[in-house]
């Protein structure tokens, strides 16, 4: 084993000049702005949803997806301020508040669509074009955050990835429903929420060893 | 790039060195020292780097030992963490103070090194002084009571006159006169029996010494 003094030497000699953090909140700024110019470019490729102007005056449609970019908002500020070694881990309950109206919306959704739902009105094709959606938003939004908060890897990996996870799929949920042009049935948001459940369980579980890939060494 | 360029923040001068002595071994002051540290090294000054990493080991082990008791796990922990101060040292904010940013670190190496420790623990045995053994017979305890069996059921097969000799005379390390008054034979008698026991155990001991 390597003694003390012989690690610090060896730290000292490695001690390059690093370029420090710019504070968590305008880092999460430019990740949003990044999911923004995503979501902006698949506009143009994509079509917007049809029905658009006419579900923005819905007030549970407007809430629901407020609710849920809010969360993504929320929960990026979080995981980017609780990836800094000296805050508060108590950080990583700021989407809460939204998190919860957001499954509200959902759960409104279900209750009052659950008869409308009918066998067979999600044709096949849809649903692959939901999930091309779905990869296109999510990969790139995932591969984004996980080199920003890549330090993360030595301090909290599991509660980061968690919350980053939490924002990714908050922001894909929002821009499922602006490009998807279904009605809101009960199968379409359990799909949707269902996907971003997924993607929240798969970064707890995976989050500690994608950070241990990217990490700082 | 220059090492100037990297920071972004207001340029910082170390106002700590004009400060009193007595001002700098407080703990605010102490903490003072190692944020204007770690700002110029992250600027690159390998010097203020190295003061900083020699001050906050100390502290680094006191952090741990309250984890550990053992020293090499202690100072595992130390170095770890202290890898891990080289490897996030960007995400120092100097404008925040220095200490809950290094306990932060340090309880969480601390953290990991115990679950480290719980883990191998449920797969791993110590190996105590009982589980050793050694190439030289003479040196197992548990080998050398085999032998002392094997020799009292020697014993116990010799001849009646030869076996009280040997038991009164080797094990129990009775005079002559004593064992003669007590078994009733002669001095010259016991002698003779004792002689023979002895050649007879040397015979069937070595015999079995071959055996195995």
């Amino acid at each position: 084993m390597i003694t003390t003094p012989d690690l610090i030497e060896s730290l000292v000699a490695n001690a390059a000049p690093v370029r420090r953090l710019r504070p968590p909140v305008a880092r999460a700024g430019g990740w949003l702005l990044f999911a923004a110019l995503m979501i902006a470019l698949l506009a143009v490729s994509h079509q917007v949803r049809p029905d658009l102007a006419l579900r923005l005056r819905q007030p549970e449609f407007v809430i629901g997806i407020a609710a849920s970019l809010a969360t993504g908002v929320l929960a990026a500020i979080a995981s980017f301020i609780a990836s800094i070694p000296d805050r508060s881990r108590s950080w990583l309950l700021l989407p809460v508040p939204a998190l919860f109206v957001w499954v509200s919306t959902i759960g409104y959704g279900c209750l009052i669509n659950w008869v409308s739902v009918q066998p067979g009105s999600l044709p096949l094709g849809d649903e692959a074009g939901c999930f091309a959606l779905l990869v296109l938003t999510g990969v790139p939004l995932s591969l984004a955050m996980l080199i920003m908060l890549r330090h993360a890897a030595l301090l909290a990996p599991t509660q980061v990835a968690i919350s980053g996870s939490l924002a990714v799929a908050a922001v894909t949920a929002t821009a499922l429903s602006i490009f998807h042009n279904h009605e809101s049935s009960a199968i379409i948001l359990i799909w949707n929420f269902g996907t971003a459940v997924l993607l929240v369980v798969l970064g707890g579980a995976f989050g500690r060893r994608m950070f241990s890939w990217v990490s700082p060494h | 790039m220059s090492p100037t360029s990297h920071n972004r923040g207001p340029d910082l001068t170390l106002v700590a060195e004009a400060a009193p002595r007595s001002d700098r071994e407080s703990p605010a002051g102490r903490e003072l020292d190692w944020s204007i540290y770690m700002a110029r090294a992250q600027g690159g000054d390998r010097e203020a780097y190295r003061r900083l990493l020699e001050d906050v080991t100390p502290y680094l082990r006191s952090i741990a030992a309250r984890h550990f008791r053992n020293s090499c796990d202690i100072e595992d922990v130390v170095q770890e963490a202290l890898l891990t101060v080289h490897a996030v040292r960007h995400t120092y904010d100097p404008a925040r103070p220095f200490g809950p940013w290094l306990v932060a670190i340090a309880n969480r190496r601390a953290v990991d090194a115990l679950r480290r420790q719980g883990r191998s623990r449920g797969r791993e045995l110590t190996l105590e002084t009982e589980h050793e053994t050694f190439a030289g017979p003479q040196a197992n305890l548990a080998e050398a009571a085999s032998d002392g069996r094997v020799l009292r059921d020697a014993v116990e097969q010799l001849p009646p006159g030869q076996r009280d000799a040997i038991r009164m005379l080797k094990l129990q390390e009775m005079s002559l006169k004593e064992a003669a008054e007590m078994s009733g034979m002669t001095v010259a008698a016991l002698k003779v029996a004792t002689h023979r026991a002895l050649k007879s155990l040397r015979k069937v001991l070595g015999r079995q010494d071959r055996r195995t």
